[in-house]
């Protein structure tokens, strides 16, 4: 039972789409990265263009990043401060990215980038993951600890202007959450994805916050990097398509709940060599799709309106007629759902709470 | 008898992660070798 997408212009399988975002929702969940790229390159194989896909994930990236915040605020555990820093970078590298998104599309060059980028980043990130979970795996044979300094300073830490951030307990330049936002916000725009596999292990590794921060400060940018993404894209190209924005929101939404409290049960450190093995093979397919396999010149359906039910009619009229407000709405969407999974995920769980507490 | 047979399959374990992670590493430098070739080709 195939759907058309209006925005699209494609046929999807509805029950494959709902169980592929809700398998990479799962992935998101548990290992806290994973959503949009592997999400992305998905859409792609099952038929939906590289531009509308990339659109398409970032909508659905700002539903799961609000449902993700919302726990988070509610649990006290964000850097308001210093996600407003690197949200001021992320939207300089959005803009800078929607620019040259723009250009690659005028060149008609832009399906070969967005695959290339995913390529390149899944071929990087995979290697690094694998090689760092067998590390881990050979030192726990071993019984081996290594012993790290406890302040490592890079030339990063000497950038000046330094401003306090009491919630994190630091003291440092403004430059660089600004410089890591400004690559999240750039490789966002490129490839509809959030950006929290750059931004996680930066906020540890170089801003040096307390962990227990990263999670929520890095979903809480990811909102503000994906609204941009989600609006400059409705509103330069109309290629958001809502049929397919709440196919993926659903799906994921439910996913994250799931892979979040599987987290919690679960040790998923032996899960992470799996994970970029995952990762290397889906490079491995769009490298394959990309360089070897035969260039289908797929053929452009298109259905006339009478054809169209009346919710693809709306979405089409809607969008052609106030791509502004489509846009607007398309976000609001995302936000509300967002929110929505977040309260029903806290009111189960004091639910559940109550009924052990009786029992 | 005991001891020999203990450092033959300590050996023989070493060997297997040696072999593991050569065949990894391999497969890692086969994989960026196709999409490097092939991202040279694509722009030539």
């Amino acid at each position: 039972m195939d759907v058309f997408l209006p925005i699209a212009q494609v046929f999807v399988n509805p029950i494959e789409i709902l169980l592929l975002s809700a398998i990479v929702g799962v992935l998101s969940g548990l290992f806290g990265v994973g959503g949009g790229f592997l999400m992305t390159p998905f859409l792609i194989f099952l038929g939906v263009p590289p531009a509308y896909a990339v659109a398409n994930e970032a909508n659905n990236i700002l539903a799961t990043s609000v449902s993700g915040s919302t726990t988070h605020y509610l649990k006290n555990t964000l850097d308001y401060k210093m996600g407003f820093m690197i949200v001021i970078g992320g939207t300089i590298g959005t803009t800078l990215g929607i620019i040259t998104f723009s250009y690659f599309k005028g060149i008609g060059k832009i399906d070969t980038v967005i695959s290339l980028a995913y390529m390149y980043i899944l071929a990087i990130i995979g290697t690094l993951m694998l090689v760092e979970s067998l590390n881990e795996i050979d030192r726990a044979k071993r019984n081996l600890v290594v012993k790290k300094k406890l302040h490592v300073h890079y030339w990063i830490h000497g950038l000046p202007l330094r401003m306090r951030f009491p919630k994190s307990k630091l003291y440092e330049s403004i430059f660089t959450p600004i410089i890591i936002g400004l690559l999240v916000g750039f490789i966002a725009a490129i490839m509809g994805i959030g950006g929290a596999f750059i931004l996680v292990p930066a906020m540890i590794y170089i801003i040096k916050m307390p962990t227990k921060l990263v999670p929520g400060t890095s979903l809480f940018v990811t909102i503000f990097v994906s609204v941009i993404v989600t609006f400059l894209h409705s509103f330069n190209y109309g290629s958001i398509d809502l049929m397919l924005v709440l196919m993926l929101v659903i799906g994921s939404i439910i996913g994250v709940q799931i892979g979040q409290k599987l987290g919690e049960k679960i040790d998923s450190s032996g899960l992470r060599a799996l994970l970029a093995i995952l990762l290397l093979v889906v490079g491995i397919a769009i490298a394959y799709d990309t360089f070897f396999a035969e260039q289908i010149q797929k053929e452009i359906i298109s259905i006339p309106n009478s054809d169209l039910n009346f919710f693809s009619t709306f979405i089409l009229e809607f969008s052609k007629d106030m791509p502004f407000f489509y846009g607007l709405f398309s976000i609001m969407f995302a936000i509300l759902l967002g929110v929505a999974a977040a309260f029903i995920r806290r009111f189960v769980s004091n639910f559940k709470k109550k009924m052990l507490l009786k029992s | 008898m005991y001891l020999s047979n203990i450092k033959i399959i300590k050996k023989i374990n070493e060997a297997k992660a040696a072999i593991i992670k050569t065949g990894i590493f391999m497969s890692l430098a086969a994989y960026w070798g196709v999409i490097l070739v092939g991202t040279f080709i694509t722009f030539n």
